[in-house]
Formats: C-alpha cells, structure tokens, sequence
C-alpha cells in the first residue's frame, strides 16, 4: 500500500473529479433548460469566453454544454454496458468456476473465441447489426467486455473453491447451488465490482471510438466521441478547443474513476492482520 | 533458609547473566491505534535478558503478544504501533550497544537485521521464494550482508547451509521439492548467514510432527550452544521444556513469570497460576483447561489479567501485581514439595 | 459403523496418495490415527469425511456403502459426520460471523427455525461468550475461531465427528478445552470419533485406540 498521504490525496482528488462529473452531468441539464443542440452560425468557432468558456463549435454551438450531455450520454453508455458486462462475466465465470467439467470447458472455450477476434473488429461488428443508437452500442461494449470479467471471476471462484470453509459448508449439507451463493459469489463480488468500476473508462473509450468513427451515436447527438469526430474539421483548420475540452473530458473522469478503483483494491488486500491486530 | 529462598537463589543464579547480556529488554511496551480510537495493548513492560548461549523460551496463548515482541525487535511493527521501552543489543566488540527500539530503519536494514538478528521464521515454505533454488537465495541474500565476491558468496552460502544441517546435495533444489524439515533448515540457513548472535525464532515449529519439531528444536539448541543467544516464541510447551534454559511466560501482553526451565518443567514448577495452568492442561498432566478465555488486549481489565480466571483470586487482584522477582503475582503458588 | 475396507485415493489416479488403507471406527469408539505430516492421512481424514471419493475399494457409513457418487456424497451421510480441520482461518467463511458460522449448517439443511436455539445450546459447549458471536473471523484469535468451527461440525448432531489435527495450532489450554468440549458430545450422544494427528501422547490420552499410520497405510497399534 502507498504512503497513506500519497493514498488520501488520491482517494479525495478522484473523488472531487468523480463528484464534480457527477454533478455537471446530473444537475446541470435539467436546470440550465437549454438547448445544447441550438445553431447559431454567427457564433461559429469562437474561443474559450465568459460567455462560452469552452468556446464554441462550427455550427456556433456552446461546447460546455455540448460537452455536459455528451459526458452524460458517453457515461451513461459506459456505467451500463459495465454493468450488463460485469452481470454477464460474473455470471459465466461463477458457473464455470462452480460446477466445473464439460460446463466450464464449454464456457471458458466460448471466452477464448470471443477474445480471439480483437475487441474493436467484434464491437463494430455488433453495432453495425443494428441502426445507430445507445442500446447497440452498449450492447457492443458489453459483448467485448464481458471476458475479463468471466475470467477473473472463475480463477477466483476456482480458488475458493477446494478451501476448507467451502468442504466444511458441504460436510454441513450445503447444496452446490447454496455454495455458490453463500460462500462463492460473496466472495468474488467485491472482485467483480472492482472490474466494473474499471470497465467503465474502457467502456466509454470504446464507445467514443465508434463513435470517433461514425459507428457509434446518431451524429448529430452529443457524446464524447462525437465531439472529438465533429471538432476534427476544425482541427483541420487551426482550431484546437473544440478537440481539447471533449478529450480532457474523456481523460480525467476515467483517470478519477480508475483512481477510486484503485483505492477499494486497497481496502480489498489490506495487510495481513498479525496476531496482534486482534 | 526457607525452600522459597532457596528457589530465590537458584533463579539468582540462572539469571545472572545479566551483565553479559546480548539483549537486554526494559519495559518495552507496544501498543495499536485502531481506527474508532481502539487501542490494543500488544506487549506492556516487558523486561528480560538474554545471555550468550543461553535459550529463552517465551511461551503464551497465540494472541498474547509474543510475535508482536519479535517484530518490535525486529522493528518490523506497522505504522500504527507505538512502542516505548528500550530493548538493547549488544555490539560484537562489547563496547556499545544499539537500541532496536530507538534505532531508525536504516540502522536496522543496514546493521542489524540479518547481521546482528536472525529471524527463523514461522512456516518456511511461506518464508522462502518459490521461484528459486535454495542456493541462489542464499547467495543473495550473503551477497546482501557482505558484498563478497561470487566465489567467496558460494563458500559462505555452503557454510551457512551447512550451519543449519541442510544437505548440500539439495542446494539447488526448489523451495517446493523440500520436505517441511529441510525447508525449515534451508530458512534457519538464512538465518544464520549473517553470523547474528541473537537468533529469534517465532513458532519455528507450528504444524510439524513432533520428531520434526524435536529435530528442529535441537538444531536450535545448537545454535545456542555455539554462542548465540535464542529467544524461542512458541506455544509448544514440550518444544520448550526441550531446549529451553529458562521460560518468560507472556499473559495478555505481559510477562508474568521468568523460570530456569528445570524448575517449571520439574517437580516444583512455575509460581504463576496461569503458568500452572498451562502446564496442568498439558496431555500427559492433567489435561485439564484453563477456564475461560484470555482477555482482549484492547479492553484489559484494571488489575491482574488472569484474575478472572484465577482460582486464587482475591480482591487484592484488582490491583496490577508488579513484576518482581520474576514475578507478577499477588497469590504466588509456594513450590510444590 | 464406519469402514474403510482397501481403500484407495488421491488426486491423480496414476500416483494415489495412499493404497488399500482398511480403517473402523465402532459407533461410540474413538480411534486417533497418528503419522507424521504428508503421509496421507488428511487425505484419509476427507475420504472418512465424505469429502473426497475414494478411487477404490469400499467405504461403508452406517451399513450403507458409500463409495461411488458424482459430485457430492449423498446429504443425509454428508451431514452424519462432522468435520474439524487443522487452520480455523481457511476453514471459516470470513464473511460470516460466529454466530452465523455455528448455525449455517442448520440453514443450508432447511432448518432454519431451529438455529436460534441450537446456537444457545452450541455457544456455551464450546466455550464462545455471547460477546464473541457477532464479530467475524478476523476479529477473534484463533482459538476462538476454532471453538466456532468445531461447534459448526457438531451443529446437526453428527454421529461421527473427524478432527484432522484439530489442535495443531492452538496452545495447550485451548487444546484441552476443545478435547474436554468434543467428549461431552459424545458423552451425550455417543457419536463415534476419528482424531487425525501427529501428536502421540495428545491422541494416546485422548481416543480409546491409536493406530499407526506405516509405509502409508494404517497399522493397528494398541491403545
């Protein structure tokens, strides 16, 4: 474990950033009531102002606001598709972990060919089954990110699994079933929800990278990735904001959480209590 | 000259050792800061010697403290502890002496631990890195003390090994390919490299059968016989009346008594309630329990620890005994007959 | 009854860990098997305990024979024996509390509505105070926590209880406490008993007969 100042300052700086998200991205929309969507041509590309202090985009949009709803939406589109990929992984890992034989051969096999395509490949694949939109794009981060999870569920779970507390609970006439859920899953969720917690930045760079490439989000709708892709013209052209803010954007909030996260892994691993600490 | 008086004078004599000491322990105290303002009193003023070639034997219930008065020696305590007492070790030359408890980590790292101390760890499988054969670990760990050259290294990493009656035919060998005897040598090996005349050995024996325990044991008696001191922390009495030559008996973090180890293994036996105790709860004695359980060092009663489960309690006992003579007793036990 | 008639077992049917171990343990009897550490004997222990399925011969709990099942024993004969291992720390799930230990095997049988009153009958058998119960396993030392374990092994009334090295980590005091806690159980129930060990004059004084564990196989000695 870090120095506990070093690990303070961590821990309250990520949480200041997560929080500040938070708010922006919560709070904001609905009290400001305006429209993020609104053009105004006379307004185009103008610098970081009072007035719009991330600028504005080529069409004379106000980018701080384009940048609110477009953090809401990229972290939205992460915080679920780390869900229903944790939910998934956790699922598939504890059953192969937990019954084992043909069952875990089969699953962790289909693992090994989901991994065997690389993510991006697989992730444009997905969406592009679909029309655009959030439900297929979570599904395609989702679908790619999953198998992490499974795998680290199912050592974890293949571990715990030959420990005395797990034979004493059988001795004492618990079923699998009452195994997996009383002793197992309890024991790999903190596991799992760390990877969550992880999953979420990779979930919103994968998100912002279909989108970067038009496969992601409806154009016209603000996410990260959008905003990065409709600013490249601009880029082009000498103007450096309307890149700058939206990629900040998608830098610090995903450093912040991976600096939360990494503050519950040390609250996972304490140091080995000795005899004394009782 | 009353038979107390004569025990008086036999433990005079056993103890007297005390200005050629290798350690020498004064009111050593470590106590825990627990988040929620908890504290836990690990060890409370305990005060011993050791002498060279001599055996201590501190013996205690797992939780009393003991391995916390290693680790205070050893300054290897978390940042949590807070330690008060001195704990002096004697330099090779006999001049001066270092404080372990005072000393900063770079005193400790560089001039002590491994040089001055050697610590026989607790499970050796645990203690020794798995990805290695015993040899490289144990040159490395010469050319950590010394900073000898490679030839010079394989010498002394032989000469250790064979100090601790580990075969050389198994030096390049895997932790894992050892039995739990040889592992445990090849850790005393490490122990010993360094030539450290005061040698603590927490638990060496937890979880061995009892000729491996006997083997290990005796080897440690080796040791001492060759000049060093050892502090034996154990909870294995028989291991204890093996080698030891005189026994601490640590309760709820304190020492209660010291005792030649002939007498509080023989017929007369230890003066302390609670070490009668555990003599009494032995297989081949009484077998009979203490009743009770030890108290938690976080909420320690106003008087003497044991009274709770003390037959001979009094009200005299919610006064703390002082530790006198040996001693922290208010109902001392007379010596059996 | 409980036989083990040429048993064989182990983790890799090319190199069992021991061959054709016969083995019994008379209802009401305690038997102590004694040998040194990695002779095989927590194997045996595990196979006793129906933890582990022998690869061959015959293991007969009770007059039924029990030797050949796919992923657990059946339940009725899991839960006739009581099983105690050696490190309390690995053998209690450190999310539970003690009361919640001692219990758990009433709960994972369907016998909820008993537990409440099995644990006051468990708590003071085994020498846990009231106090102890709600805290969890990193919060008590590990005497303490072996008390909860051996009251969990005898929570559904077993009628053969396997210690394998119950007490090798536990100091003397403690160790006859757990020992005098185990014959009041049989006392009262008459459950046989199979003490795993190393420790000669522990078992000698503890159990009716000793056997000798030789070139890895059980040997009959006197007591």
């Amino acid at each position: 474990m870090a120095d506990p100042r070093t690990h303070r300052l961590r821990l309250w700086s990520s949480a200041l950033v997560v929080g500040v998200v938070l708010l922006a991205v919560l709070v904001v929309p609905p009290l400001v009531q305006l429209d993020e969507q609104a053009v105004d041509l006379s307004r185009k590309l103008l610098p970081p102002s009072w007035e719009h202090p991330f600028g504005t985009d080529d069409l004379g949009r106000d980018l701080l606001l384009r940048c609110v709803y477009g953090l809401r939406i990229s972290l939205l589109v992460g915080l679920v598709a780390a869900l229903v990929a944790t939910v998934v992984g956790t699922a598939v890992g504890a059953a192969a972990g937990a019954l084992g034989g043909w069952t875990d051969r089969t699953l962790m096999r289909l693992v090994d060919t989901f991994s065997s395509v690389p993510h991006l490949l697989l992730g444009i694949f997905v969406v592009a089954l679909f029309r655009p939109g959030v439900w297929p794009v979570i599904a395609s981060v989702a679908v790619t990110h999953w198998l992490s999870t499974a795998r680290i569920v199912r050592s974890e779970v293949l571990s715990l699994r030959t420990r005395p507390f797990v034979e004493a609970a059988i001795s004492g006439g618990a079923t699998r079933w009452r195994v997996a859920v009383r002793h197992l899953l309890p024991a790999v969720l903190p596991q799992a929800g760390l990877a969550a917690v992880l999953m979420v930045p990779h979930a919103m760079w994968h998100e912002s990278a279909l989108s970067f490439l038009g496969l992601g989000l409806p154009s016209h709708q603000a996410s990260l990735g959008n905003l990065v892709q409709n600013a490249r013209s601009s880029l082009l052209a000498g103007y450096g904001w309307p890149t700058l803010f939206p990629g900040l954007l998608l830098i610090v909030p995903t450093l912040a959480l991976a600096g939360l996260a990494g503050v519950w892994r040390d609250r996972l691993n304490p140091r080995r209590r000795s005899e004394l600490m009782l | 000259m009353t038979a107390e008086n004569v025990l008086r004078a036999l433990d005079a004599v056993s103890a007297g050792r005390a200005e050629d000491a290798v350690l020498s322990v004064r009111d050593l105290s470590v106590r825990f800061r627990l988040r929620g303002g908890r504290t836990v009193e690990a060890v409370s003023d305990a005060d011993f010697d050791l002498g060279a070639g001599e055996c201590l034997a501190l013996v205690g219930e797992s939780g009393c403290g003991k391995s916390v008065l290693a680790s205070a020696l050893l300054g290897l305590l978390p940042g949590n502890a807070e330690t008060s007492g001195t704990a002096l070790l004697a330099d090779p030359d006999g001049a001066a002496q270092t404080d372990l408890i005072a000393a900063d980590e770079k005193t400790l790292a560089r001039t002590v631990r491994g040089r001055r101390v050697g610590l026989v760890p607790q499970s050796p499988a645990a203690h020794l890195t798995p990805v290695r054969t015993v040899r490289s670990q144990l040159e490395e760990t010469v050319r950590a003390l010394t900073g000898t050259s490679r030839r010079a290294r394989r010498k002394a990493a032989e000469d250790a090994a064979e100090r601790a009656a580990f075969p050389a035919g198994h030096l390049d060998r895997y932790p894992h390919e050892l039995s739990g005897g040889l592992a445990q040598r090849a850790a005393t090996a490490l122990a010993l490299i360094g030539d450290a005349r005061l040698l603590l050995a927490d638990e060496p024996t937890t979880g061995l059968d009892r000729d491996l325990v006997d083997r290990t044991v005796d080897e440690l008696r080796r040791h001492a016989d060759d000049g060093r001191a050892l502090l034996l922390i154990t909870h294995d009495l028989a291991a204890a009346a093996r080698i030891a030559d005189r026994v601490a008996v640590m309760y709820a973090g304190r020492i209660v008594e010291i005792a030649p180890a002939h007498r509080f293994f023989g017929p007369a036996g230890p003066r302390h309630p609670y070490a009668r105790g555990l003599l009494d709860a032995l297989p081949d004695r009484a077998f009979t329990p203490i009743p009770g359980m030890p108290p938690e060092l976080s909420a320690l009663p106003e008087g003497c620890a044991f009274a709770p489960r003390c037959p001979l309690a009094t009200e005299l006992c919610s006064n703390r005994p002082e530790f006198t003579a040996n001693l922290a007793c208010h109902h001392p036990e007379h010596p059996r007959a | 009854m409980l036989e083990l008639d040429t048993v064989t077992a182990g983790y890799d049917r090319r190199a069992p860990v021991f061959r054709g171990a016969s083995l019994t343990v008379a209802p009401g009897e305690s038997v102590g098997l004694l040998g040194p550490s990695g002779c095989g004997k927590s194997t045996l222990a595990r196979v006793a305990a129906l933890l582990h399925r022998p690869d061959a011969g015959r293991f007969v709990l009770d007059g039924t024979e029990v030797t050949a099942w796919r992923h657990r024993a059946p339940r009725e004969l899991r839960t006739a024996v009581g099983v105690v291992f050696q490190q309390p720390r690995t053998a209690a799930d450190p999310r539970l509390t003690l009361a919640d230990l001692l219990v758990e095997p009433l709960r994972a049988t369907g016998r909820r509505a008993e537990a409440a009153a099995r644990l006051a009958e468990l708590a003071p058998a085994v020498g846990l105070t009231p106090d102890l119960l709600g805290r969890r396993a990193h919060e008590v030392s590990d005497g303490q926590l072996q008390r909860a374990c051996l009251g969990r092994a005898l929570a559904l009334r077993p009628r053969w209880l396997i210690c394998d090295e119950m007490t090798a980590m536990l100091d003397a005091s403690t160790t006859a406490a757990l020992v005098a806690a185990v014959e009041t159980y049989r006392e009262e129930t008459g459950a046989g008993l199979l003490a795993v060990g190393h420790d000669r004059v522990l078992l000698r004084r503890w159990c009716d007969r000793t056997v000798e564990w030789k070139d890895c196989l059980p040997a009959e000695e006197g007591p």
